[in-house]
């Protein structure tokens, strides 16, 4: 069963230093372990208690990680009772050995005491991915979110309580390359590491391996819950029960499935982004008006899929990598281009005008006044919102508009945003003129705006 | 495997009288190495002190001192006479050619059984400190705990040495070649922590509308005074690698961050960098960069100006509880403020810190502040 795994030995040390590893006498086995599993980084908080049956004096406890991700830098053992008559003097990393600590406990107590220990490791990783199903008039969507842990750690956890962190934590060695030193701190003159560069994507696609029926086979009656809190800046997501991964598999959990959350089909145009095709996304608000705001949502990937018929027949829409969301932000799910919304600006004039000159009549200032028409069309059955952004390559404008709608939102001193909301099935035209001042004609504008 | 690697051989004085030290005859049994004491106080070398009795005639002595398989440097050793200091004179110190060795000649004025004092600097003997922070859940106090790493690399085992730190009372302890030691050596509950949140206008990007898909994270530190009101202050914290737990309110903890701290001195700040927040969202933009007070020369060319320019920055809580934001804005050059709706405070000529106080965010939404800087540049040739 176990092939690899932590192993505790007490040894009866009579002197002060044991390196001959002798009287062995007692082996105690986990009684509970709780893992705290990090995305942002490969690494993985277990604590697990046992119970120690100490003597009164010096007793030397052995603690080894053959083939196991353990940073033995992490690794610290606390009395759970009688901590003050309990001191645990030292952990010493004897020489010529690999993986493997000796505690020294100086006790008053005789007899069994609980004790923790606390390590890192890496190996165990989860991430987080959603799907979401849209109502056929896309109005709501049913979202699903899971979080699928794996255990590629190289130790067996049985029924552990599992705890997920969804947050960004400053690392600044990984975990697997603490695992794998010779000696836990390096030695004297060794050059230290750089800080961790992100953990490489070999192990994921590992973890990747098709196992659906194990999933299918986890699918038990009543799924577990998944209880959430908030913790400094990161959000502690708790499995109910407890949880037994063998190294190697991974399971998949589900976090939590809201039906009818209201969307907005929403469609941007913005030619230094997105080229000229027009980019589909669906926004919503993580917020209590649309279903959700109890937490933050985990990035992850979404997957979006639309109910066709009264028979719960599926289309696939498309994905999106959906990033972390407060609670109460906005949401706008990049779902890629499409071609059934349609926005076309025409230049349909162009001009120059208000010249002025230099006193040796070289040109010193003008306008360019351009006119363009842009032209929206919805052809999907359902009804679109439509922004488009333009951006300018001068910081002196004026705009004119004329058409359908009036109106823009100044994004910022070049970019300026138009909203267009198309019914099913329908198209609008607006028209702007832009004049760009130019030269002298700039500081005539500054002058105008009433600025000093 | 436990061979001592460090000799000392006393050489009866006469021996080697005219031949020079060719072929130099080490006689007289090994002196036990007594007391050794391990400085670690200089965080570059270890100076190890030993003390040896030689046996010493009247007149003239040479002692070999040798050593393999150890990094000594040569010119830090030092020998001290501890019981006839007038009486026992060094008179000088050879190195043999090819030979990780040294002869001492020393003159004596009686048959002593002197103790005497040899230093020396050792390589590959260190030692590094860690710290382990566990913060309540209110994120106000930590538990603070040191660790002293003891690195035994030097090639020679120690059976029993008195180790020195820069404070604190020496302690007793052996350590052998190629072990690492590990040791508690300050443990202070409830320490009073401050928690930072940082947004450097010119390291983290302006408008993570930009930014498809990606969160920009706020750096958020904490802050540790060590002083003795924080039930610090007794000495400079060592620099070193710091994890740093939470409480979670149900009897366990999680891991927030690590990150260096560098050495503290007594009454000084340490700013440990945690992690990065994703529920504080700063947008900022430039609204408006306008020249004005164009002065020209004769051709009509601008040679002089300043700007007019407004910059906004929407600030965001999305968290459940209120935080301080510190805000670094950087304005380059001769520069003076229009208008600005927050207080700020000059870091240094270019930059300008605000603290920014947010609420918890309600059930409407986040707490949102806006920060409208309007301001010119003063003085500006074209093409700067």
């Amino acid at each position: 069963m176990k092939r690899a795994s932590a192993i505790l030995m007490i040894l009866g040390a009579l002197g002060a230093t044991a390196t001959a590893k002798v009287d062995l006498t007692t082996l105690p086995s986990r009684d509970t372990v709780q893992l705290t599993i990090y995305n942002s980084a490969d690494m993985t908080l277990v604590r697990e208690s046992r119970a120690l049956t100490l003597k009164e004096g010096v007793n030397a406890l052995q603690f080894s990680w053959e083939n196991t991700l353990i940073d033995p830098t992490s690794l610290e053992m606390l009395p759970k009772a009688q901590a003050d008559r309990i001191e645990i003097a030292e952990l010493v990393y004897p020489p010529r050995v690999r993986n493997l600590g000796l505690w020294n406990i100086q006790s008053e107590v005789s007899g069994p005491v609980p004790v923790e220990i606390t390590y890192l490791t890496s190996g165990l990783t989860w991430r987080a991915f959603y799907m979401g199903t849209l109502a056929q008039d896309e109005k709501t969507m049913r979202l699903q979110g899971y979080v699928r842990v794996t255990n590629n750690s190289g130790e067996d956890y049985e029924n552990a309580q599992t705890r997920l962190i969804v947050g960004k934590v400053h690392i600044l060695d990984e975990i697997a390359e603490l695992a794998q030193r010779q000696y836990p701190y390096g030695r004297p003159g060794e050059i230290v590491p750089l800080p961790a560069v992100p953990p490489s994507t070999s192990r994921r696609a590992f973890g990747m391996m098709p196992r659906l029926h194990v999933m299918s086979e986890a699918a038990v009656a009543k799924p577990k819950e998944i209880v959430k809190e908030g913790l400094s800046e990161y959000f502690l997501y708790t499995i109910e029960g407890t949880e037994t991964i063998p190294t190697g598999w991974s399971k998949r959990l589900a976090s939590f499935d809201v039906e009818g959350v209201p969307v907005v089909n929403l469609y941007k145009y913005e030619e230094e982004r997105y080229g000229t095709r027009v980019v589909r996304f669906l926004s919503f608000k993580n917020d209590e008006a649309h279903k959700l705001g109890q937490t933050p949502i985990p990035d992850g990937s979404l997957k979006v899929y639309r109910s066709v018929d009264e028979q719960k027949h599926l289309s696939y829409e498309g994905q999106s990598a959906f990033k972390y969301i407060p609670v109460n932000e906005d949401v706008e799910l990049n779902l890629g281009a499409v071609a059934d919304v349609v926005v076309e600006p025409k230049l349909m004039e162009s001009k120059t005008e208000n010249y002025r000159f230099d006193n040796r009549g070289n040109i010193n200032g003008w306008d360019d006044v351009q006119t363009f028409t842009v032209e929206v069309r919805n052809t999907r059955d359902v009804p679109a919102r439509i922004e488009i952004t333009r951006n300018f390559n001068t910081v002196a404008w004026d705009l004119r508009r004329a058409g359908d709608e009036t109106g823009f939102e100044k994004v910022d001193l070049n970019t300026v945003k138009f909203t267009v909301e198309l019914p099913a099935q329908s198209k609008k035209t607006f028209e702007y003129t832009l004049t760009a001042y130019q030269g002298v004609r700039a500081e005539d504008w500054t002058r105008r705006s009433g600025r000093p | 495997m436990n061979a001592k690697r460090i000799a000392v051989i006393g050489v009866l004085a006469l021996l080697c009288l005219a031949a020079g030290a060719q072929a130099r005859i080490k006689l007289v049994a090994l002196p036990e190495r007594a007391a050794t004491v391990i400085r670690l106080d200089n965080p570059n070398a270890t100076l190890i002190e030993e003390e040896r009795v030689l046996t010493l005639q009247k007149g003239l002595n040479k002692v070999d001192f040798s050593w393999k398989g150890v990094q000594i440097d040569e010119d830090s050793i030092r020998l001290e006479s501890l019981d006839h200091p007038g009486d026992v004179t060094l008179l000088s110190i050879s190195y043999p050619p090819g030979e990780a060795a040294l002869v001492w000649e020393i003159s004596s004025a009686g048959d002593f059984a002197e103790t005497v004092r040899i230093s020396y600097l050792l390589s590959n003997i260190d030692r590094l400190i860690t710290y382990k922070a566990v913060a309540n859940k209110a994120e106000t106090f930590v538990d603070l705990k040191s660790y002293l790493v003891l690195r035994n690399f030097s090639g020679e085992d120690f059976e029993k040495a008195r180790v020195l730190l820069d404070y604190g009372e020496a302690f007793e302890q052996g350590i052998d070649h190629e072990e690492t030691k590990q040791m508690l050596f300050l443990n202070e509950p409830n320490v009073p922590v401050r928690k930072i949140w940082t947004f450097d206008a010119e390291s983290l990007p302006w408008d993570p509308e930009q930014l498809n898909n990606q969160n920009v994270g706020i750096p958020v530190s904490y802050e540790i005074v060590n002083s003795e009101e924080n039930r610090l202050g007794e000495f400079a914290l060592w620099g070193g690698k710091a994890r740093l737990f939470q409480q979670d309110g149900h009897g366990s903890t999680i891991f927030l961050g690590e990150d260096n701290a560098s050495l503290v001195p007594v009454g000084e700040k340490m700013e440990l960098y945690i992690g990065d927040s994703r529920d504080i969202v700063v947008t900022q933009r430039k609204m408006q960069d306008t020249q004005i007070n164009l002065r020209k020369n004769n051709d009509g060319r601008i040679v002089l100006f300043d700007t007019d320019e407004v910059i906004t920055a929407k600030i965001e809580n999305f968290k459940d509880s209120p935080a301080v934001l510190t805000m670094i804005q950087h304005l380059p050059g001769q520069w003076d403020m229009e208008q600005c709706n927050l207080k700020y405070t000059k870091k240094d000529a270019s930059t300008l810190k605000f603290e920014i106080e947010l609420p918890a965010r309600t059930e409407k939404g986040p707490a949102v502040k806006e920060l409208t800087m309007h301001y010119h540049r003063r003085n500006v040739r074209p093409g700067q």
